[in-house]
């Protein structure tokens, strides 16, 4: 009962799975390797201990990806404040921002939302609202605009101060352009979501372009969301106009009045206005604190929603398992803790992938 | 190939280890023997597992270290151990690891980061290429220039090392001896 003995268990434990790492045990091996590990149960406590550490330490691929080189990146690659933030940022298993954003890459997205987005086109336009501030100078009928493009990348949330006062906090996947004038700020959101807190200033209305509809603010709180079909408005303080572009193509639609604690879906076929508690308006945008609110949503939209800030997806397999009801709060940049806890608590299955979680009904 | 109490003691008593650590390193005055501790309290829990799995396997684990500590105790005729009189698993959850720190999420990508990094130049070379770019062992001596024999160490003393990062926070290797000495000499000549 000496430490040696012990310390030596680990070593011949050590050695066998380093001789198993290099290729199948010969059969005399595999019996030798039996026997030892049936010997004594420190044997085969050490050889457990060390297979599951080199078990995690597949993992390591989560971090190499996107490491564009042969070969490990220099000590302390992923604790540098660029690379730490990648490890904060991203979901589980998501790979890691790989290098600072080479600013040269950066241009003016398509204003058409296209519905797929690579991950990697994402993590390549990283933090364009920290760094890539492109402003531009003209003379556009008398006046000065000054004009500037801010977007996140997927998982980011970037809060964004405009120079007339007012504030921009973008989700994931973002894009916005500014144009402020003498006459007129703005906004127009060419993807994805963001909450205006707006500086009052009634000479200059707060114009929100969310292709075919505006919202025009003067001094208020409200949020904007596009997707690929509707564009979603939640005004949680003050009142915003929501109205058609001047000179639209389809023709002027009636001009919508939203006071705080209403929820505005704009589609294709007219608008449809909510009225709810402010408190419930304040929940829609929570995800500014990190948190995705849901009550009594289909695990279809739940997924949906994360789906918007993780490049690891929620797949939901069948109609069944789409259809449960979920309520409460979540972590949105922690998809797989959301997918163990629904294991927990309803009749899904998941199966974790690099890139997915997939959720189906047992 | 591991059986699923193989995988229950992974899953369920591993993720304790820097808890339990601590828990011996307060309780037992010599440290030099934790390492020797942690591995027989594992062996007990592994051998009452096999007979039937304890319902709540933190608690089994530490009980089993209390009696342990109190087995030796007696053997070695250490008479004042008060601390483990007073234990109380309640104590230990002040600074427990919570398993999810290290079972998912970034957490674990952020400790494993660490503890790659922890690793010696060559012995994080190899892993890393055994690992991400999913060489073979026969390839990753050729990259290197290197026997297999010496990639094979240097995997050996990555399990190793990661292990006791991974699991233990690094208290073993700050507070008993080096896991393989005799080996480190071997690789410092390879390298």
């Amino acid at each position: 009962m000496n430490g040696d003995a012990r310390t030596d268990a680990e070593r011949v434990a050590a050695d066998w799975l380093a001789r198993q790492d290099g290729g199948a045990l010969a059969p005399a091996d595999a019996a030798a390797l039996e026997a030892w590990l049936g010997a004594d149960t420190r044997h085969r406590v050490a050889f457990l201990r060390l297979l599951a550490a080199w078990d995690e330490s597949r993992r390591l691929q989560a971090l190499g990806a996107g490491w564009p080189h042969a070969g490990p990146p220099p000590r302390g690659h992923w604790a540098t404040p660029a690379h730490g933030h990648g490890i904060a940022s991203l979901g589980d298993d998501a790979p890691p921002l790989p290098a600072p954003p080479d600013l040269r890459e950066l241009r003016l997205a398509p204003r058409t939302h296209t519905a797929r987005r690579p991950a990697a086109r994402a993590v390549a336009a990283l933090c364009l609202a920290a760094c890539g501030l492109l402003a531009t100078w003209g003379w556009q009928s008398y006046h000065r605009v000054e004009s500037a493009l801010y977007g996140t990348a997927l998982g980011g949330i970037e809060t964004v101060s405009l120079s007339d006062g007012s504030q921009a906090i973008l989700a994931s996947d973002s894009l916005i352009e500014v144009q402020l004038s003498r006459r007129q700020r703005r906004i127009e959101l060419a993807r994805g979501e963001a909450i205006f807190d707006v500086a009052k200033d009634s000479r200059r209305p707060f114009v929100v372009d969310g292709g075919d509809r505006e919202v025009v603010a003067i001094g208020t709180r409200f949020s904007v969301r596009r997707d690929a079909r509707d564009l979603r408005v939640v005004v949680t303080e003050g009142t915003v106009r929501l109205q058609s572009p001047a000179g639209g193509k389809r023709g002027t639609r009636p001009t919508t009045l939203l006071p705080a604690g209403s929820m505005a879906l704009v589609r294709a076929d007219g608008v449809l206005v909510r009225s709810i508690p402010i408190a419930d308006a304040e929940r829609l945008l929570d995800w500014r604190n990190g948190l995705l609110v849901f009550r009594d949503a289909t695990l279809a939209d739940v997924a949906a929603e994360f789906n918007r800030y993780n490049a690891r997806k929620l797949v939901v397999a069948d109609a069944d398992a789409g259809a449960l009801r979920i309520g409460g709060s979540f972590r949105w940049d922690n998809a797989e803790g959301f997918a163990r806890l629904l294991e927990r608590g309803f009749p899904v299955r998941a199966a974790y992938a690099a890139d997915s979680i997939v959720l189906a009904s047992p | 190939m591991p059986t699923a109490l193989d995988r229950w003691f992974i899953d369920a008593i591993l993720v304790h280890e820097e808890a339990l650590l601590r828990y011996l390193q307060r309780n037992w005055p010599h440290r030099d023997e934790l390492h020797d501790l942690r591995q027989e309290v594992y062996a007990r829990v592994y051998q009452a597992a096999g007979k039937g799995l304890p319902q709540q396997p933190k608690a089994f684990l530490f009980a089993s270290a209390r009696h342990l500590l109190a087995d030796r105790a007696r053997r070695a005729r250490v008479v004042s151990i008060e601390p483990m009189g007073d234990f109380e698993p309640s104590h230990v959850l002040v600074d427990e690891v919570s398993p999810e720190r290290w079972c998912g999420g970034r957490q674990a990508l952020k400790r494993l980061a660490e503890a790659l990094d922890r690793l010696p130049d060559r012995c994080r070379e190899v892993v890393w290429l055994r690992r991400v770019d999913e060489l073979s062992q026969k390839d990753v001596a050729l990259r290197l220039g290197i026997s297999e024999k010496t990639v094979e160490k240097h995997i050996a003393k990555g399990m190793h090392l990661l292990a006791a990062s991974l699991f233990s926070g690094d208290l073993p290797s700050r507070d008993g001896a080096p896991a393989i000495p005799e080996h480190d000499d071997e690789r410092r000549r390879a390298d």
